[in-house]
């Protein structure tokens, strides 16, 4: 049961419940971008998984580093969009600044 | 050789597309010069490729599993439409140093037109199914985009979204009868599907060809897709000329012609192609009969003589079909681009505030004639034997009744043209208007397409070689051109389609001296609705944006929401896989 790949697996579907359920009740622009973080974290986890089980670790890892840059630049972003956001509108709560109603 | 010619053909209008727009707004003078060394080139090219004309294909470039090979194969029929595209193409383009002298976008205009030749070239020559599918689209983009190329007329780009709504009807029936072709045969290529077709099953080569036919007929503005076409007027005029006279809307009787050998023996087949010409021909003719408007007499008649064309295909005659629609390229073109000089001399192209404008435009006066006669069908011009080889076929190989509309039809277009000519040149002026005579450009492109119509029926062996000998599943018939003169002028139909011609110009002349001119009569509810179409469009498009306007509902713009929809979407595909696992 405990055999090291299972635990990665669980650990996979762990964070993206935890990102998923995270995205679909928060309200806050914040917790928005740190469950987004969490997701990533959860796909990062995959690559490097799919990369041993297909014997093609390199590529795995090498591929979970690429996303791992990319996803340290939607942090910095997003929150520096958070602190203008919080500035402009006086509050982080997404519905309140939403404007892509149709 | 052949394959450096092919790739040139469709690569050069494509780098002057480029070249056009990169030269920049501010400089006319290097734009159009740029646009004709690109388009002259193409059109020479696209003649030496005439003599290199095979059944095999010259270019094969793999793309992987699923799309299988793109190919070129300059076969006859491709050959042959790429000659009439870019030759018609280049005077278009030489025509419009003239009409659009002092337009501030040349360059989008150049763009388009240069874009569209090649795209229409690699149509024809191309090997592959989804690829003809890609060029296909391509072509109705830049119709579109020319349609409504003065964009701040409401109704060019009304008209330019309706041409492009009724030709993705057609382009979506391609796409459908390929990828059914597809699943059934694993192949994408035209030649396969050309070779298997007695061997698939009758539903799914059924599906195919009507499909195909729904395709041809949104192309070539036929019945029952012949709104977009009068519509598609507000198009500058060598645009009219080129992509909805000479080559685009020709793309449906291409598609037609191809697979025909292949669609023969589906039950039904024949006939509905058949009637759809013959409806096309007959309501168009008539429409053609009350226009006001210059360029809209000219759509009507040429989705008329489209039809002409689908009604040939239809009785079998995929030769004659090819022939008239080399002369319809000629001498419609000649009759656009004059109409095109007219209406850029006078400034409008309502018919009704012309007349006796061939005084002051007497060049452009004589090749709009010439037109006109080759048009309604008059001995020796180049429509004349096309229009009495697709009668003499009509009468041999299809109900007796249809040839007898077909006459019809004919001596309509006799009449037709008549008042065309008689209300624009003649008669007493109407109007104030200030007329001007042609520009040097207009005068060298209207001079080689009047002396055209004089000498295209002369390829007639060419043509007729050309074809039977490169496209071996439609058992072209070796015919000279001698024997085609024997067996149209001993034909009994020649003379009747003679005696119905001469009695339409004769009923148009007695009506003109009646001063009749404009009163539509019973006509006119029937055709400012499109003999009934222009409510089903409106309705079929009113429903759809209705709809549209419901679907708003589920854009709430909430984060939350659309993350639910995300997972929710998720859900259906994992279970999908697990379902088919």
């Amino acid at each position: 049961m405990f055999t090291p790949l299972n635990v990665i697996l669980f650990g996979v579907v762990g964070l993206l419940g935890v990102g998923f359920y995270g995205l679909l009740i928060t309200r806050n622009l914040i917790k928005v971008v740190m469950v987004l973080q969490i997701l990533i974290k959860a796909v990062i986890l995959a690559l490097v998984l799919a990369g041993k089980l297909s014997g093609n670790m390199g590529l795995g890892i090498s591929t979970a580093a690429t996303v791992l840059v990319a996803d340290t630049i939607v942090a910095v972003v997003g929150l520096a969009l958070a602190v203008q956001v919080r500035r402009r509108f006086g509050t982080l709560d997404v519905p309140k600044i939403s404007t892509l109603r149709g | 050789m052949a394959g450096i010619l092919v790739t040139l053909v469709i690569g050069l209008p494509w780098l002057g597309a480029i070249a056009v727009w990169q030269a920049g707004n501010g400089r006319a003078k290097l734009q159009h010069t740029l646009a004709i060394v690109f388009s002259v080139l193409t059109a020479i090219i696209s003649l030496v490729l005439l003599m290199f004309a095979s059944s095999e294909a010259v270019i094969q470039i793999p793309l992987g599993v699923s799309f299988g090979e793109l190919t070129f194969v300059p076969d006859g029929l491709a050959v042959s439409l790429t000659a009439i595209a870019a030759v018609v193409g280049s005077l278009a383009v030489i025509f419009s140093v003239d009409y659009m002298h002092g337009d501030t976008q040349l360059g989008r205009y150049y763009f388009l037109v240069l874009f569209f030749i090649g795209a229409m070239i690699g149509l024809v020559l191309s090997g592959n199914l989804l690829f003809t599918f890609f060029f296909w689209e391509i072509t109705a983009l830049c119709s579109y985009g020319l349609i409504s190329f003065y964009n701040d007329d409401p109704k060019a780009v009304a008209g330019g979204i309706k041409a492009l709504i009724i030709t993705q009807v057609g382009g979506v029936g391609l796409l459908v009868g390929t990828l059914i072709a597809y699943v059934n045969l694993g192949s994408f290529q035209i030649s396969v599907l050309l070779e298997k077709a007695t061997t698939l099953p009758s539903v799914p080569l059924s599906f195919i060809a009507f499909s195909f036919l729904i395709a041809a007929a949104a192309k070539s503005a036929q019945f029952p897709f012949h709104t977009w076409l009068p519509d598609a007027m507000e198009a500058p005029t060598p645009i009219s000329a080129l992509i909805h006279a000479a080559t685009m809307v020709n793309a449906g009787i291409y598609l037609l012609a191809r697979f025909y050998p292949a669609f023969e023996s589906v039950p039904a087949w024949t006939m509905s192609v058949l009637l759809v010409g013959l409806v096309s021909a007959l309501i168009a003719a008539l429409s053609a009969l009350i226009a006001t408007d210059l360029k809209r007499a000219l759509a009507y008649s040429t989705v008329s003589q489209l039809g002409y064309m689908v009604y040939a295909i239809g009785a079998g005659g995929v030769f004659a079909s090819q022939f008239h629609l080399l002369s319809h390229a000629v001498f419609k073109a000649l009759l656009f681009l004059a109409a095109g000089s007219v209406i850029h001399s006078v400034g409008t192209r309502d018919m009704r505030r012309m007349g006796g404008l061939g005084q002051r435009m007497p060049f452009v006066r004589n090749v709009f004639i010439i037109g006109a006669l080759a048009l309604a069908g008059v001995p020796i011009l180049n429509g004349f034997w096309s229009k009495e080889f697709i009668l003499e076929i009509g009468l041999e190989h299809s109900p007796v009744w249809t040839y007898g509309i077909m006459l019809f039809g004919a001596g309509l277009t006799a009449f037709y043209t008549f008042r065309m000519v008689w209300l624009v040149f003649f008669g007493t002026e109407r109007d104030q208007l200030h007329a001007h005579r042609a520009g040097l450009a207009m005068r060298v492109s209207l001079g080689i397409l009047a002396a055209g119509t004089f000498v295209t029926w002369l390829f007639f062996g060419g043509l007729n070689g050309l074809l039977s000998t490169t496209m071996p599943f439609h058992g072209f018939e070796h015919e000279s051109l001698l024997e085609m003169v024997i067996s149209i002028l001993s034909a009994p139909a020649t003379w009747f389609a003679l005696l119905i011609v001469g009695l339409g110009f004769g009923i148009s002349w007695v009506r003109m001296k009646g001063f009749k001119y404009f009163g539509g009569g019973l006509l006119q509810p029937l055709v400012d609705t499109s003999f009934g179409f222009e409510p089903v469009n409106t309705f079929v498009v009113q429903g759809v944006s209705k709809f549209a306007e419901r679907l708003r509902a589920t854009q709430t713009g909430e984060l939350n929401w659309n993350i639910l929809g995300i997972i929710g979407g998720l859900l259906v595909v994992l279970v999908v896989l697990w379902m088919g696992a």
